[in-house]
């Protein structure tokens, strides 16, 4: 497959001239569905993909042992019909039989699990989700239908670890191999839709997969445009350019497009905005410091008056609809200025001090910046924001060279979340732990609570764990983002899931 | 000619070797790489190292620089650094784009400004300041109006509400028709900002010609002011118009980013920022380095129309 805008034109003109023949009977089946795609693509490799638009992509056109429940979140069966553990540590798998790989790579297996988690775990193929294989220590074929999975310690958050999503994408060694370095642009899987063509600048095509384990999706193309800027994107979206909008973040677009009638498909909480405090820091390691900056923001007021639709006051680290981890005993720190007053007197700070607070560039000072620097204000603490563009942003809050940073919680995985943050194995510039927070009972409560077999003291460990982090509150909740795909009435099925994905197997034009 | 042409030659070569060892430092100096740029929120540290590694950015940056510079001179201009497309691919795709709008824009300026200012010159020159003042006044406004705004105004006029132009869609190079459609409104936005400059060039150069010894010898054989204006007071006044709209063919090249983000338009501007965003070296370095070779060009270009338009200068 070549990526030259020629080769585009002239699969399109192929596309077009092949539905003209095609037998009337097919005729009523071949739907195209124009989507808004918000970024260039960055290749759709499982092993090396990073970017949610991507990941989109990819989670349409591969499939895991388990995936997400659009709707719940949960985890519900993909590739493996069934599985059990007597353990968390032994995980056997029992996989779909008939599965077929999409471009008539043949059946999925056993051997491509195999194939598919040694390539994530291979040193050479350099991945970044390498480390979320880190806990397994052999897997096993019985035969080609069966997995046996064996963990170095028992992990109750398994199944994340193999859901439709990055490290847990199924892939077809063959196809792998034949593209080559390229195989980032060829992909292939077991998913509904199978890439069809691409060109990099502008457009992403995929096509149903007839072969799909689940039947074929209702819609027969997907197309792609690429429209980065979201008042464009709306336009288009209103002029019958597009047919759903991938990620609409402007407020005001927004208000218009639900104005105009169109159908506003969307998720709610779908992940948290954390200010994280470097607890190296000769202030910021006072938790009464810590307590007081989060007592004297109103996150609330902030997101009511800027983007209602898009926000709104997170308290948790964790989301509400993460279930069997989720707890909401766990301390909140609700907007309370004289408390947030206190606290500083008593911390010895009775004049307040220099908060500086590290920031991506990318969209100046926002009126959400400014507000939150009024607040701070009011009980004595000067906000200084420190704006650099973002892989510099990036840079700095790897080393750690931060007084305060921004961070967004995309995780699905509740476990995976608390032990990247609050376990010291994870301190940064290794980790995802940028506050460098230790604290032993917090860590030993987490690593009980990885390996309990039973839900319901599972639950309970998971409770204590959020208690003692809310407390300490090394990284504190500001907001929790909601994400919007406005679509044309006639687009159904536009389920957004916790992921911010949309499964296009579920999207219909009626 | 001949040793003025090898004389460039060897300017080119000096400016393109030094605007690349520049280039590729100063790439490296600024905090973050390509690495850093893709982390996002769920990479940690170690993850990122894994990755460096295996891209070779963990080598020596003069080793690095050496086996750039190898390439380079096998003609190897390499793939991006994150998506591994064939870098020289990229911008021959992008690059059709901003040329079709960056000429298109030229010649919509100069069809709008150079009348403009000649008018505006002509009316001056008879005491007519009143007009003057407004031509001039009006190439003002429509100068100071922040293009991001007058193109999502133009969208919303044009597109949503007329439905003459889209907002959005394929560009198909190979059809022209259809591609002065897509770039039409980026052309019509671009021109504003440029129209307000070479109005008051062209009108201060034909003001300043109208009192040559040669326009009131035309004058007094009897020759229509029009045929005086243009023919006469303007054809002397050309050098510094032709200067002004060869430097904004270069500053168009790279001044696109705003149009070609708003209206949808793959252009090498969307390319070079995705580029500087993304820390993509190899990108960024290859793009600089084609941005070199043409900026000298047209130097070299525009001294030639010089003396094609006034045989006293010599080159």
């Amino acid at each position: 497959m070549s990526l030259s805008r020629r080769s585009v034109l002239k699969g399109g003109a192929a596309l077009l001239g092949s539905s003209l023949v095609a037998p009337k009977a097919f005729a009523a089946a071949e739907k195209t569905l124009v989507i808004r795609f918000y970024d260039d693509p960055a290749g759709f490799d499982p092993a090396t993909i990073f970017r949610i638009e991507n990941e989109n992509i990819a989670f349409n056109i591969f499939s895991g042992l388990t995936t997400y429940d659009s709707k719940t979140g949960q985890i519900v069966p993909d590739l493996a019909e069934s599985w059990e553990t007597p353990d968390n540590v032994t995980w056997t798998f029992h996989l779909r039989k008939g599965v077929q790989f999409q471009k008539n790579y043949g059946e999925f297996t056993s051997a491509d699990v195999v194939y598919s988690l040694n390539r994530v775990m291979d040193e050479k193929t350099a991945s970044p989700y390498r480390s979320e294989l880190s806990g397994v220590d052999s897997i096993t074929t019985p035969d080609p239908y069966t997995v046996v999975i064996k963990l170095k310690a028992a992990n109750g958050g398994f199944l994340h670890t193999v859901a439709n999503y990055h490290e847990g994408q199924m892939l077809k060694k063959e196809a792998v191999e034949a593209a080559g370095d390229q195989w980032r642009w060829q992909p292939v899987g077991t998913g509904p839709y199978y890439l069809d063509s691409i060109d990099v600048n502008s457009r992403i095509v995929l096509k149903r997969h007839e072969g799909y384990y689940k039947g074929p999706a209702p819609i027969s193309t997907l197309d792609f445009h690429i429209i980065k800027d979201d008042a464009t994107a709306a336009i288009a979206l209103r002029n019958g350019e597009v047919d759903l909008v991938m990620r609409e973040s402007n407020e005001e677009q927004l208000k218009t497009l639900k104005d105009a009638g169109f159908k506003m498909n969307h998720v709610d909480n779908y992940a948290t905005s954390l200010k994280v405090f470097n607890l190296t820091d000769p202030i910021l390691k006072d938790v009464r410091v810590r307590q007081a900056i989060a007592y004297a923001i109103d996150y609330d007021a902030i997101s009511q008056a800027i983007s209602p639709s898009l926000q709104a006051a997170s308290y948790s680290m964790l989301m509400p609809w993460m279930e069997g981890v989720y707890s909401d005993k766990a301390p909140k720190y609700k907007y309370d200025p004289d408390k947030a007053k206190q606290l500083l007197t008593e911390a010895g700070y009775p004049n307040g001090f220099e908060l500086k607070a590290l920031n991506t560039s990318a969209q100046g000072v926002t009126e959400a910046m400014q507000l939150e620097i009024n607040y701070l204000a009011a009980v004595g603490i000067t906000e200084t924001m420190e704006l650099v563009d973002t892989p510099t942003y990036n840079k700095r809050r790897n080393d750690g060279d931060f007084m305060s940073a921004g961070r967004l919680l995309p995780a699905v995985n509740p476990d995976l979340i608390l032990f990247s943050y609050y376990h010291p194995d994870n301190i940064a510039p290794k980790g995802l732990n940028g506050a460098r927070y230790n604290n032993p009972e917090l860590t030993t409560t987490l690593e009980a609570a990885r390996a309990e077999k039973d839900p319901a003291k599972r639950a309970e460990l998971y409770a204590k764990v959020q208690d003692i982090a809310m407390t300490d509150l090394p990284y504190m909740p500001t907001t929790v983002s909601n994400v919007y795909w406005p679509g044309k009435q006639n687009v159904t099925g536009v389920n957004i899931n916790y992921l911010a994905q949309v499964n296009f197997w579920e999207v219909d034009i009626t | 000619m001949l040793i003025y042409s090898l004389k460039r030659i060897a300017q080119l070569v000096v400016t393109v070797l030094g605007v690349v060892t520049l280039v590729f430092f100063t790439m490296r100096m600024i905090p973050g790489d390509p690495i850093s740029a893709m982390a996002g929120d769920n990479l940690s540290g170690e993850a990122l190292d894994a990755m460096r590694k295996q891209m070779g950015l963990n080598e020596p940056v003069f080793f690095q620089y050496l086996h750039y510079l190898q390439n380079l001179a096998t003609l190897h201009f390499g793939t991006t650094v994150t998506t591994k497309l064939p870098v020289v691919g990229l911008i021959a795709g992008a690059l059709p784009i901003t040329i079709s709008i960056a000429v298109g824009t030229i010649v919509l300026t100069a069809l709008i400004a150079v009348p403009l200012g000649t008018l505006a010159a002509y009316m001056s020159y008879k005491g007519r300041k009143t007009l003057d003042n407004v031509i001039t006044g009006i190439a003002m406004v429509l100068d100071l109006m922040p293009s991001f705004w007058t193109s999502l105004v133009l969208l919303l006029i044009f597109s949503l509400v007329l439905h003459w132009f889209p907002a959005s869609g394929m560009v198909s190079l190979s059809d022209p028709g259809q591609l002065l459609h897509r770039v039409a409104l980026p052309i019509i936005v671009l021109s504003m900002a440029q129209i307000a400059t070479l109005a008051r060039i062209t009108r201060t150069s034909v003001l300043e010609v109208l009192s040559e010894d040669y326009v009131r010898t035309a004058r007094s054989l009897g020759w229509s002011e029009l045929r005086v204006l243009f023919r006469h007071a303007l054809k002397n006044a050309a050098l510094p118009i032709v200067t002004v709209l060869g430097l904004s063919f270069g500053n168009l090249l790279n001044g696109t980013v705003i149009v070609e983000f708003i209206f949808t338009l793959p252009g090498i501007g969307n390319l070079l920022v995705a580029g500087m965003n993304s820390r993509d070296y190899g990108l960024v370095q290859t793009m600089i380095l084609f941005y070199a070779l043409i900026f000298v060009l047209i130097n070299f270009a525009t001294d030639l129309v010089y003396r094609l338009v006034d045989p006293r200068v010599k080159i």
